[in-house]
């Protein structure tokens, strides 16, 4: 069983930035070389390295070097989007509770 | 394991931890008594008013009683609608809610979520909600053979239902 706990921080950190979650969503198509979604993201080579780095510890992505190219595939995918979905619930939730505070404060008064 | 917590004033911010692999739970104590707590947790018109997080909230069926069927349909900005729905398992009044959980962009993902409310007797209520998360697998025992496309397709939803929640 995946331990989804400890890797729940490094999920919500990864797929916090909008480019990273494009970048999956591109993988989960096909997988692609670094230099490829440098282009398609319009980034230099050094800043997609970064991204990638960011989401292969996350899990999120698998990279593998062959010659002088590195690809990028997506990690175990079923449980990738798994986890991804236990963060994003994770934070609805949070969102919820100071939503629910909010409005019982601004009611207040409003019923015997 | 993860916690956080803080102090806003005089109601007590959200302590989220994860006491197992698979179990989210939040503790959280509202200013407000426990009848309004429950009303504003049971009753459609208030649940509208709180749980889209400032997003439109089309409550399209809630029957608060053991088995009844609950749907929600939130409306984003910028037009997309995402769809919560499950049944309700127990329903204690004024003490405890239970009921399944599922978004329709992660079919077969079902969460079990407890609320338990205790008047602490001065005014204030304390809420402790219970996620659980079952994977499809240990839901229906299904066969992975198939998953793929599906898995594509829920990993696109997601990513737009994580784009419009990034500011947030």
């Amino acid at each position: 069983m995946v331990q989804y706990s400890s890797d729940l921080d490094a999920v919500f950190a990864a797929v916090a930035d909008g480019t990273r979650r494009g970048i999956l969503e591109r993988l989960g198509r096909r997988e692609a070389s670094i230099s490829e979604l440098a282009e398609q993201f319009d980034m230099t080579l050094t800043g997609m390295k970064k991204h990638v780095q960011l989401l292969e510890d996350a899990g999120l992505v698998r990279t593998q070097k062959v010659g002088r190219v590195r690809t990028c595939s997506l990690g175990t995918r079923r449980l990738t989007a798994e986890a991804a979905w236990i963060a994003k619930y994770h934070q609805m939730v949070e969102a919820q509770l100071d939503s629910l505070g909010d409005f019982l404060e601004r009611t207040k008064g409003d019923q015997p | 394991m993860t916690t956080t917590a803080s102090t806003t004033g005089t109601t007590m911010r959200h302590t989220l931890s994860t006491p197992t692999d698979r179990t989210i739970r939040v503790e959280r104590i509202f200013d407000a008594t426990r009848d309004r707590v429950w009303r504003a947790y049971t009753e459609p018109a208030l649940v509208a008013q709180w749980w889209g997080r400032g997003n439109k909230l089309v409550i399209e069926k809630m029957e608060v009683q053991r088995g009844g069927h609950w749907r929600f349909v939130e409306h984003t900005p910028d037009g997309e609608t995402h769809g919560f729905e499950g049944r309700f398992r127990e329903v204690t009044p004024q003490d405890r809610i239970a009921r399944t959980f599922e978004w329709d962009g992660m079919p077969g993902y079902t969460i079990l979520e407890t609320a338990e409310f205790t008047d602490l007797g001065d005014g204030r209520t304390r809420v402790v909600g219970t996620s659980l998360f079952f994977t499809p697998e240990e839901r229906d025992g299904m066969l992975h053979s198939g998953m793929e496309g599906g898995m594509a397709q829920s990993y696109a939803a997601l990513d737009k239902l994580l784009a419009e929640g990034r500011d947030r």
